[in-house]
């Protein structure tokens, strides 16, 4: 005999609404329906009615946890559509502050995943570091999160000489904490028992159903939109990518824990290696008829952007694809065959971001049934 | 006057009274502690007496699907049990309130009526959280119980009583039973139980948060969930003090400088001593699988215990 296990839309598992209908044997999980919608914030569309400098702030708003990598990319793209070049020193201001939001990222990512196995020690103290980073962010931009740094054309705040002192300070103790970690789950026999053998994705699924990020990483695919399409200046960074075999939510975990020290890397050779110059550039942003698209590699996998813009002040089109759209695919293949003691991790593991990844879903309230409407009937919904 | 003392002793000390009062306390330090342990100021040691009057006096629920007399009465039927096992342990002195024949068999059966009392409530809240988390508590006491069984068994073996009074008087002759190199895997083995009777991690599968929600008890608020917490904190006291007596002899009074220490003194720092020990325990591992649990019970768990009962039945 089934019965239905519903994890959302608000429960403990998640920390924004989605629903996943569990149908469960005993302890066994036999199938998962997924429903998302619950956070859709019609973004895209506002982001047409409102001019470039100001959808900077609005995209900003798109993702709490990497605002960074979110801006970045947009600016990267206008300034593609607009054919200008930032300065030199303001790509590598970019680049500390994208490093620092992927380590205040994954630690954040730590933290929870402990909550989820029940180790809530660790989900305490890897919390406690993410404060670090959290002030190193705050000594460079002013803002402890929502980091408003970049603007199209350059940055908005320069990062002072007087800083890097406490800067390389800050990540000697982050680095030290990480290997502790690293050193943790290689060790601890709960956190063994909890994590490996879990929540597998094999290479072939991952290629199949297109994993992005750590987690197309963590089962051996090696991928990684800095090293492979350059932004910024990570063509003139040393930094290894990294892969594990496994898929299991071990090999997540350690690959986004060694992804923590590279990024630790990547921020000392970018301070040490800072030019000096102007930061930011002037751009007319009365942009004609043109189109590009923008990849960059956020914490969670490829975000990816396209943008069309029409001779005015503000863009025709922005299109956004974060990278948990893109990991939801696998996730289902993750699930099966497990036990409802790993529905937590597992989901976890693909380090989901609903708000971000929300499309419009239309349901029937009545009957519970999604529908599709044509292009006609959507063309005379919007107007 | 016995009838009197009897209503005494249930209502105040060391029944009901008395126990709420140490067991909100002790609770209230553990949290204190485990902030500490992890690196965080953590609520002050009064916060779990704070708590429970709120939850008291909030409005009663009762969701509709879990209308049943059941589900009201699981609660109080807890608390009455771990109460109730108060007066059969020793607390001032090596002589219980309630004496009888074969006190430690009463003991282990009361011990186990606020976990059923779990189940009940939690199958009959109508919630899947609620039916998964009684699933899990029945087959995680499959897994403790036995272990709990053989290692008190062990301490009835050496000192030839089921009587809890014999156990301490022995004690308090020949020694602490947990200073016998023979009885010292059955004490590790009482506490690795102790940990799934409590549900302290990594023992908290039938009410882990991030799975079930909080399991049997997902449905339980307001009054209801007062008593429940009450009904837990009793039972974290009333098995301290059960492992106090069986292994670490005992309430014993001492005169320490020509000072006469009481033995309710010592009966407090020893039970604390166990309470604390649990909560190292739980902070430094992380939650295992229902499966692995039972796994680690049915082989190192009762290894232990029969090892240390094989080691007392033969070596003289």
């Amino acid at each position: 005999m089934t019965f239905i296990v519903p994890i959302g839309p608000q429960h403990p598992a998640l920390k924004e609404p989605a629903f996943f209908r569990f149908e469960v044997k005993g302890e066994e999980i036999a199938d998962v329906d997924i429903r998302f919608g619950y956070v859709h914030r019609g973004i895209e569309e506002a982001l047409q009615r409102r001019d470039y400098k100001h959808d900077v702030y609005l995209i900003e708003r798109i993702c709490g946890i990497c605002n960074v990598v979110h801006t970045t990319t947009y600016c990267q793209a206008i300034e593609q559509l607009a054919g200008v070049e930032p300065p030199e020193r303001a790509k590598y201001i970019r680049v500390i502050i994208l490093e620092l939001e992927r380590i205040h990222s994954h630690l954040l990512w730590l933290g929870i995943a402990a909550h989820q196995i029940g180790f809530n020690t660790l989900f305490m103290l890897a919390w406690r570091d993410r404060e670090r980073v959290m002030d190193l962010r705050e000594i460079i931009s002013g803002n402890r999160v929502t980091s408003a740094t970049n603007t199209i054309g350059g940055v908005r705040r320069d990062v002072k000489p007087e800083h890097v002192p406490t800067i390389l300070r800050g990540l000697d103790e982050l680095e030290h904490s990480t290997k502790y970690y690293i050193d943790l789950f290689n060790s601890d026999r709960t956190i063994l028992a909890r994590c490996t053998n879990v929540g597998i994705l094999t290479k072939d699924d991952a290629r199949k159903f297109c994993a992005v990020g750590p987690l197309a990483r963590a089962s051996g695919v090696d991928t990684d939109i800095r090293r492979d399409h350059p932004y910024a200046i990570y063509d003139k960074l040393s930094f290894n990518v990294i892969t594990e075999r496994e898929g299991d939510v071990w090999a997540k975990s350690m690959v986004r824990l060694r992804e923590i020290l590279e990024a630790i890397h990547i921020v000392r050779q970018a301070v040490k290696e800072m030019p000096i110059g102007p930061i930011r550039i002037k751009v007319n942003l009365e942009i004609p008829r043109n189109e590009a698209i923008e990849r960059t590699e956020a914490p969670r996998g490829e975000l990816f952007y396209y943008a069309l813009s029409n001779g005015t002040d503000s863009p025709e089109r922005v299109h956004v694809r974060t990278p948990t759209c893109a990991n939801f695919a696998s996730i289902k293949r993750m699930f099966l065959g497990g036990t409802v003691a790993e529905i937590p991790i597992v989901i976890w593991s693909i380090d989901p971001c609903f708000a971000c990844n929300d499309r419009v879903a239309l349901v029937d309230s009545h009957t519970g049934k999604t529908f599709n409407l044509s292009l006609k009937e959507l063309r005379k919904w919007r107007h | 006057m016995e009838v009197l003392s009897f209503i005494l002793g249930s209502l105040v000390f060391p029944g009901l009274l008395f126990a709420s009062l140490i067991g909100l306390l002790y609770i209230g330090i553990d949290r204190k502690v485990t902030g500490h342990m992890q690196n965080r100021i953590g609520p002050p040691i009064w916060q779990e007496f704070l708590d429970v009057g709120k939850l008291l006096s909030k409005e009663d629920i009762t969701p509709g699907a879990a209308q049943s007399p059941i589900f009201t009465a699981a609660p109080l039927v807890a608390l009455g049990a771990a109460v109730t096992v108060m007066l059969l342990i020793p607390v001032s002195s090596p002589q219980p309130t309630l004496t009888m024949v074969a006190d430690l068999i009463v003991i282990i059966y009361l011990l186990n009526i606020p976990a059923i009392c779990m189940m009940l409530g939690g199958y009959s809240s109508g919630s899947p959280f609620g039916a998964t988390g009684a699933g899990r508590h029945v087959a995680q006491l499959f897994g403790y119980e036995f272990v709990f069984i053989i290692a008190i068994l062990v301490a009835v073996v050496r000192v030839g009583s089921l009587g809890l009074p014999t156990i301490v008087n022995y004690q308090a002759q020949q020694g602490w039973l947990i200073l016998d190199w023979r009885l010292l895997p059955a004490a590790i083995a009482a506490l690795v139980a102790i940990q799934g009777k409590l549900l302290r991690v990594p023992f908290d599968i039938p009410e882990a948060e991030s799975e079930i929600v909080h399991g049997s008890l997902t449905e339980y608020s307001g009054p209801k969930l007062a008593i429940w917490r009450l009904a837990y904190d009793v039972e974290t006291i009333v098995v301290a003090g059960l492992f106090a007596a069986l292994f670490l002899g005992g309430p014993t009074a001492y005169v320490i400088g020509g000072v006469q220490i009481p033995s309710i003194v010592d009966f407090l720092i020893k039970t604390l001593a166990i309470v604390l020990l649990t909560t190292t325990l739980r902070n430094i591992m992380a939650r295992l699988r229902i499966d692995q649990a039972l796994k680690f019970y049915w082989t190192s768990a009762t290894l232990l215990a029969i090892i240390s009962l094989v080691l007392v039945l033969v070596v003289p």
